[in-house]
């Protein structure tokens, strides 16, 4: 239901849960629980879920058509399910296509690759996270980031909702957030609709929607370029920025391949570790030999010489003025070049910090979002110090810290696998053989599956395993989804309830939900680390088992429980411990794989026993576990390898004949250019067309639970569609009206909502909706599908991470009361 | 003569035909230990799973904990230690 992994209570009376509780013991959410986590009882009664194996009568597929279930035994559904992938499998298991959402169970997401296919996308990832997790990964290792709660005063929120309304385990950081506030945190709010972030903020900044970059570029003239006002020791001494760059954007290399610095009392280049800091140029152009050269924040900074808060008033929206004072307030509030002593050690102390999550950088140039607001949070020193911007590890191992070369960090833009190697004939549907610094993009399966042979593919996919993911639902091109679905001669799902993509399922196998099963979770974690526990606090419903269960028969019966076994080992870091290894030759249960875990993790004296009885081994991350994690590796201002990974991406495609694809982001530093998102707008798509939603939900799952749609229902902003009333009064429009949205992708209907809290250039559609397929008929339907609006091709996706644009222009009509 | 304790996971578990063998090796690096650890095939997995002296980038070997980079393989053995080889799977994916 959610990713992350809040302590709670359950209380139980007769066998029956009746009640779920904040647990007060539990750091990391401080007693405190979402509407989600108290509608888990909605969930695991739900009357309509499914409770039993489900075979499919009707050979008719579509979203409309009744699939016919009938129940069916295990015996059977496992003996269908393995018999048909066991075919596909033999023959080519690359035409598996599997989409995977339950991220409490990441462990289990290698099951498509253990089958021996390539193609496993989430179907949710690349909205929000393509772009992030890769430059969080280069930065200084971490998978997310989040401003330090305990001590930022200054607080730029760009398109997040974190501490507000969603993001990293909402409910501790709403605590933290109010918290802060009380103390006298500042927050100012950039988005294009009054979000609930920019509703409770000091300031809410409207601003058209994938133009935040332009915004932060704009302060980074006015601290570079008007007020000079930046932390020099920071970017000499903790970044690359000093290394000098040549002409083409490499690094000048000596013979040894060492990149060089400008020594100011030599007057001359040399290697990186000769020069004694207080020697080394941060700015300036030298001549070398004869050959020009910057330093890599020179390069920046005339990169930002055209980025004049009036140029990007053009582009925002927002005010000259407004950016400067902005700029000004923050810089201020970094205190640069105080320090500040925590548990008897020094840190720099830079209490000024801007944040951001997928509004701001789930663009088709994600990657220049992501890099500008990290560059921006260097000029303020404030990477990884108190008060500052602070690296988020994906799960108990921390951060992902080692050296690489010039005395840089590592740079780690995949947490979640090895890099990609480039082939050709691609292996992936979703190309991830072509994205060497991305994640999954998802949404390119709309444009390969029915394509194959435009994208090199030999092969096409006749099978899909979903799990927890609605691809019908969750992705762009929805017609598209479909024709995919109607080309699956094989679909099995496994789920607690129907979705609009199990309609087209052949099989059903029922899931238990977080209240049935056991699990040992930890995911993104701001403030704290360990693990919580989730166990059965009832019986599993009906005839639903735990999919770690289902995956780990269908393998055996596969013939590849022994390589499922040794994934696991991998993946839950047993190479390191080799005594807790799982036998390849036996099948291990569910508990006593996690018993596994834990005690690997914790000792064994901390085992599954140990967790049932005082429930997590949750604690806060030291400050020598959150400050400063990459030690006296510099972190990358000047991004060469994304550059240099671009040059010989260029060259590999070049090779095989695919001179046309797009590698124009591989950039090593950020700078505003136009998308296409934007460039839309020329061709009559007056309008910017957004989605939103709020705590009530995560990804589609929760839109049917009767409880959160009850409360979604009492607010009238998430069954219309968001007008400005000055935008309103321009087109006749009032709340109430039937109005229609037209995209270069295809077309909605909704019924108008005239709020003032919209930009008058922006119309914002719910997320936080009911869906098509809605089984419970204390569900009411209403609302409408975004996802119609937007595109999947490359023209609207990073062509560097794989990100994907989440903004449409649109056209608004309206169709009458 | 060294001892190691290895444990082969995945393709190298296909390869060797066991899955945790404690072996007696002459030498003392582990370059010297694959050498002398028979595969089906009737090579030793040295010659599968290093390339031009250097471990090849889709398989990993762990000593002790310690994951070793390409160039690795002359990393001195005294006995005892762990080891596992494994085959890299780079299919996994998400955000």
């Amino acid at each position: 239901m959610c990713l992350h992994g809040c302590g709670i209570k359950v209380q139980v009376v007769d066998g029956v849960a009746v009640k779920i509780e904040g647990d007060p013991s539990n750091p990391d959410n401080l007693g405190k629980l979402c509407p989600k986590g108290n509608a888990g009882l909605a969930r695991l009664y739900d009357p309509t879920r499914v409770l039993h194996p489900m075979k499919r009568t009707n050979p008719r597929k579509g979203l409309q058509e009744k699939p016919g279930w009938v129940q069916i035994g295990w015996e059977e559904a496992y003996e269908i399910v393995a018999r048909e992938l066991g075919k596909l499998r033999k023959d080519d298991p690359r035409k598996l296509l599997c989409a995977i959402g339950d991220f409490q169970r990441i462990l289990l997401w290698g099951w498509p690759a253990v089958f021996g296919s390539p193609n496993f996308f989430t179907s949710l990832g690349n909205y929000c996270g393509g772009s992030y997790h890769p430059v969080n990964g280069s930065v200084d290792g971490s998978f997310a980031a989040i401003n330090d709660y305990e001590h930022c005063n200054y607080w730029i929120q760009i398109g997040s909702g974190d501490g507000f309304s969603s993001h990293l385990h909402l409910s501790g950081s709403a605590k933290r957030m109010a918290d802060a506030r009380m103390r006298g945190m500042r927050v100012v709010s950039l988005d294009p609709r009054c979000s609930v972030a920019s509703a409770k903020a000091d300031e809410w900044i409207p601003i058209l929607p994938g133009t935040d970059r332009a915004f932060v570029l704009g302060m980074a003239h006015v601290l570079v370029h008007e007020l000079r006002r930046y932390d020099r020791d920071f970017l000499r001494d903790r970044t690359n920025a000093p290394y000098l760059v040549i002409s083409n954007g490499d690094f000048l290399r000596d013979s040894e391949g060492k990149a060089q610095v400008w020594d100011l009392q030599a007057q001359a280049a040399r290697a990186w570790d000769a020069v004694p800091r207080e020697s080394m140029a941060l700015e300036g152009a030298f001549s070398h030999e004869g050959v020009k050269v910057r330093t890599g924040f020179q390069v920046w900074m005339d990169i930002l010489l055209e980025n004049t808060p009036e140029k990007m008033e053009a582009v925002t929206t927002v005010p000259a003025e407004t950016i400067r004072r902005i700029a000004r307030e923050f810089v201020d509030a970094a205190q640069i070049g105080a320090t500040i002593e925590i548990q008897g050690k020094t840190y720099p102390y830079r209490p000024a910090a801007l944040n951001y999550y997928r509004g701001s950088q789930s663009h088709a140039n994600g990657l220049f979002d992501n890099m500008t607001y990290k560059l921006f949070n260097m000029l303020a020193g404030n990477i990884d110090v108190p008060g500052g911007h602070l690296g988020v590890p994906l799960d108990h191992r921390g951060f992902f810290i080692s050296p690489g070369e010039d005395g840089m960090l590592k740079p780690e833009p995949h947490q979640l696998h090895p890099a990609p190697e480039f082939k050709y004939p691609p292996d992936s549907t979703h190309l991830l053989e072509w994205f060497p610094i991305g994640f999954d993009a998802g949404q390119l399966n709309a444009e390969t599956v029915l394509n194959p042979e435009r994208f090199g593919l030999n092969y096409r996919p006749e099978a899909m395993l979903l799990y927890h993911s609605n691809p019908w639902w969750n992705m762009p091109e929805t017609d598209k989804i479909e024709k995919i679905f109607h080309s699956m001669k094989f679909v099995v799902a496994i789920d607690i309830q129907e979705t609009e993509s199990t309609q087209w399922a052949d099989v059903f196998l029922p899931d238990c939900t977080f209240l049935e099963s056991t699990l040992l979770n930890c995911l993104e974690p701001p403030a704290v680390t360990g693990h919580a526990l989730r166990q059965p606090v009832v019986k599993p419903l009906g005839e639903t088992r735990d999919a770690y269960e289902i995956l780990t028969e269908l393998s055996e019966r596969m013939g590849f429980r022994d390589d499922w076994n040794d994934f696991l080992n991998i993946v839950c870091g047993y190479t390191a411990k080799p005594k807790y290894l799982l036998d390849p030759d036996k099948r291990h249960t569910v508990d006593e794989f996690w018993d596994r875990y834990a005690r690997s993790i914790y000792g064994d004296h901390k085992g599954l026993e140990w967790f049932k009885v005082h429930g997590h081994a949750v604690r806060y991350r030291t400050p020598e576990e959150t400050y400063l994690p990459f030690g006296n590796l510099r972190i990358p201002f000047y991004f060469e390898f994304i550059k240099r990974t671009g040059d010989q991406m260029r060259v590999k495609l070049s090779a095989v004949g695919m001179k046309d694809w797009p590698l124009d982001n591989y950039q090593p530093l950020p700078f505003w250019k136009t998308s296409q998102v934007i460039e839309d707008g020329k061709a009559g798509y007056e309008y910017y067309g957004i989605t939103f939603k709020e705590s009530l939900h995560t990804f589609a799952d929760t839109m049917v639970m009767p409880w959160l749609s009850e409360v979604s229902d009492k607010d009238a902003i998430h069954g219309g569609i968001l007008i400005n009333p000055v935008t309103a009064g321009k087109l006749g429009i009032q709340t109430g009206d039937r109005v229609r949205l037209t995209s270069p992708a295809g077309s909605i209907e909704g019924a108008a909502q005239v709020v003032e809290g919209i930009h008058p250039q922006v119309v914002g559609v719910s997320n936080t909706i009911t869906r098509q397929v809605i089984t419970n008929k204390r569900v009411q339907a209403k609302g409408t599908h975004f996802n119609r609006l937007l595109t999947g091709s490359m023209l609207y996706t990073d062509s560097a991470t794989g990100g994907l644009e989440s903004t449409a222009r649109v056209r608004v009509e309206r169709q009458g009361a | 003569m060294p001892i190691a304790n290895i444990a082969a996971l995945g393709s190298t578990r296909k390869m060797l035909g066991f899955s945790r063998q404690t072996l007696e090796f002459a030498g003392s690096t582990v370059a010297d230990l694959l050498r002398q650890m028979p595969t089906r095939d009737g090579g030793s997995l040295y010659d599968i799973l290093v390339c031009e002296g250097k471990l090849r980038s889709d398989f990993a070997i762990v000593v002790d904990g310690l994951s070793l980079k390409a160039d690795q393989l002359d990393l001195q053995l005294h006995g005892g230690e762990e080891i596992v080889t494994l085959a890299i799977i780079r299919s996994l994916a998400g955000g």
